[in-house]
C-alpha cells in the first residue's frame, strides 16, 4: 500500500516545518535573527498511462495520464532576508543596517563570520567587538580617554580624545554584500558564513554600491511576525494531523483485506 | 460465476487503492508552495463474454473498474504575503517557465531565489526564463521589483520580463515531481497576473481530502466484506452440494 509510504513522507515534511517554526519563534527577540521558511516539493511521479499515449490505429490519445504520486520532501529552508524593525536602545556601540549588508566578524579560526547584530563592546584594550568577544572587520580601536563616540551612516568612526574640542577619526567599519543572501550557512551566535552557492563577499563602505547605511544607538530586531508563525505552526499542525489520518485510513483498508479468508 | 464477482471487486478494491494513493500525495503536499491537487477518474471496463450460461438469451457483459487518468484540479490556491521580493504568486491560469537539464518545464510554485552567478532561480536551482532566456542581477544591485504584467526592474534599470506561459489543454501537462510539469503547447500569457511579494499555497482541500478518505476506506471495506459473502456462498454451496451427494 503506498499511500502509507506517500503519508508519512507527508508527516516527516510536516515535523520539518513545525521545528522551522518553533526555531523563529525561540528567536523572536534575537537581535539581527533573519526567519526561515520550510520550502516542499512534490516526489516523482509513477506513470501508469502516458497522457498522449495512443488509443486506436486511428491516432486517437489519452487526453490525460495517469500519474501517482509519491509524496513530499523538504527542498530547502530559505532565510527570509528582509529589514527587521530597528529599535532605540541608546547605548553608542549599537549599530543597526538599513537595507543589505552584513557586518564582518573575526573569528577565532581565522575565517569571516558576517553577521546583521551589531550590539557590539569595547574589549579590555578598547578594540571594539561582537558580544561573543570577537573583533569586528576592520578591526577598530577605541583608547580608554574616548569621549562621544560617533558613528556616521557612512560607517566613519570618530571620538573627542580626552580634553580635545576637535573630533578624531578612529576608523571605517565595511560591510558585506553577497549575490545569494540565502545561500549563506548559519553557524549559530548570529552569524553566517560564506559559501559557494552565497557567492564571494562583495566589501564595500555603507551607503555605497547598496551596501545599506548605518543607524547608531539601534538595533535591528528579528524579522519574525508572531502572528504569521502562530498561523503557520496551526496550519502545519493540522497538515500533519491529516497525514496521521490518511495513514490510519490506509491501515483500516489493510485491516479489511487481511480479515479476508 | 462467483469467480467473475470476486475479480470484479478485486478491480475496485485496486482502483479505490490507488486512489488512496491520489489522497495520501495530496495531503502529503498540503502545504507544498504551487502545487496542484490530483483527482482520479474511474471508468467501467465492459468483458464482452460473460461465462453465466445459466440464462442462455440474457448473457449480460461483465463492468470492471478501471482507473482512467488523473486530472489536475488547476484551480488557484490561497495568496499568502510574505513579503519576500524574490516570491511571486501567479494569479491566473499560466506558469512559469524553467529550463532544466532535460529542457524547458513548468511551474507554479514562485518562491525564486537568486544563485551565486545572480541568475533568477527556482528552488532546485534552474533558471527561470525571461523572454530572453534567463534572468540575470549584478552583484552590486538591489530594491528588485517584479510588476504584475511580469515585467522586472532593479536599482540598475529594467531587467526583462518573466516568460509566463498558459495552455489551451492544460489536463496535457505530465507531472515530473519537484513542483514542475512538463509538455503541453505553451501559449502566450492572455490574462495571469504577477503578485510580488506573495506566495501560492497549494490548492489542496483538507475537507474534501478528508471526506474523501472515509468515502475511500468505507467502499472498500464493503467491498471486502462483499466479497467475504461471496466466499461464504460458494463454501455452503459446496458444503451442502457435497452432503446431498454423499
Amino acid at each position: 500500500m503506498k499511500a502509507l509510504y506517500i503519508a508519512s513522507t507527508g508527516m516527516s515534511a510536516q515535523e520539518r516545518n513545525v521545528e522551522v517554526i518553533s526555531n523563529n519563534i525561540a528567536n523572536m527577540r534575537t537581535t539581527g535573527y533573519k526567519r526561515q521558511r520550510a520550502e516542499f516539493q512534490d516526489l516523482l511521479y509513477q506513470q501508469i498511462t502516458r497522457a498522449g499515449s495512443q488509443t486506436s490505429d486511428q491516432g486517437t490519445m489519452v487526453p490525460a495520464g495517469l500519474e501517482i504520486g509519491s509524496g513530499v520532501r523538504t527542498v530547502a529552508t530559505p532565510r527570509v532576508m528582509s529589514q527587521g524593525s530597528v529599535n532605540m536602545t541608546e547605548r553608542e556601540l549599537d549599530v543597526a543596517i538599513r537595507g543589505e549588508g552584513f557586518f564582518m566578524i573575526q573569528l577565532p579560526d581565522g575565517r569571516t563570520g558576517y553577521t546583521r547584530d551589531g550590539s557590539f563592546e569595547r574589549s579590555a584594550d578598547g578594540t571594539l567587538v561582537n558580544s561573543s568577544g570577537y573583533v569586528v572587520d576592520p578591526g577598530i580601536t577605541v583608547p580608554g580617554d574616548a569621549r562621544g563616540v560617533s558613528i556616521s551612516p557612512e560607517g566613519t568612526v570618530e571620538a573627542y580624545i580626552g580634553t580635545d574640542t576637535a573630533p578624531t577619526q578612529l576608523g571605517q567599519l565595511q560591510l558585506a554584500r553577497f549575490v545569494n543572501k540565502s545561500g549563506l550557512e548559519s553557524m549559530g551566535d548570529n552569524l553566517f558564513l560564506e559559501t559557494a552557492a552565497s557567492g564571494p563577499a562583495q566589501v564595500s563602505l555603507p551607503n555605497a554600491d547598496g551596501a545599506g547605511d548605518l543607524l547608531q544607538n539601534y538595533l535591528e530586531l528579528a524579522n519574525v511576525n508572531s502572528v504569521t508563525e502562530i498561523a503557520d505552526l496551526i496550519a502545519a499542525q493540522r497538515a500533519y494531523e491529516m497525514n496521521a489520518r490518511v495513514i490510519s485510513g490506509a491501515d483500516q483498508m489493510m485491516q479489511a483485506t487481511s480479515q479476508l479468508r | 460465476m462467483i469467480g467473475n464477482a470476486q475479480l470484479i471487486s478485486l478491480s475496485r478494491q485496486i482502483a479505490l487503492q490507488r486512489q488512496m494513493d491520489v489522497v495520501a500525495h495530496n495531503v502529503a503536499n498540503i502545504n507544498t508552495t504551487g502545487f496542484k491537487a490530483e483527482q482520479i477518474l474511474f471508468e467501467q471496463y465492459e468483458m464482452p463474454v460473460a461465462r453465466d450460461r445459466t440464462f442462455p438469451n440474457l448473457d449480460q457483459p461483465l463492468a470492471y473498474v478501471q482507473d482512467w487518468a488523473t486530472i489536475h484540479d488547476l484551480s488557484g490556491g490561497a495568496m499568502v504575503q510574505t513579503g519576500n521580493e524574490l516570491d511571486i504568486a501567479l494569479n491566473g491560469n499560466g506558469f512559469l517557465a524553467v529550463q532544466t537539464p532535460a529542457g524547458e518545464r513548468w511551474t507554479r510554485a514562485g518562491s525564486l531565489q537568486i544563485d551565486n552567478a545572480g541568475t533568477l532561480v527556482d528552488l532546485s536551482g534552474n533558471p527561470v526564463l525571461g523572454n530572453g532566456g534567463p534572468i540575470q542581477f549584478g552583484p552590486d544591485e538591489s530594491g528588485i521589483t517584479i510588476a504584475p504584467d511580469g515585467s522586472i526592474a532593479s536599482s540598475a534599470g529594467a531587467k526583462g520580463q518573466l516568460r509566463i506561459v498558459e495552455f489551451a489543454n492544460p489536463q496535457a501537462l505530465v507531472r515530473e515531481g519537484s513542483n514542475l510539469f512538463s509538455g503541453g503547447t505553451p501559449g502566450a500569457n492572455a490574462g495571469t497576473r504577477v503578485m510580488q511579494g506573495h506566495i501560492e499555497k497549494s490548492n489542496v482541500s483538507g475537507v474534501s481530502e478528508m471526506a474523501e478518505l472515509i468515502r475511500v476506506t468505507r467502499a472498500y471495506e464493503s467491498i471486502a466484506s462483499l466479497t467475504q459473502k461471496q466466499d461464504e456462498l460458494r463454501r455452503s454451496a459446496i458444503q451442502r452440494l457435497g452432503d446431498t451427494n454423499a
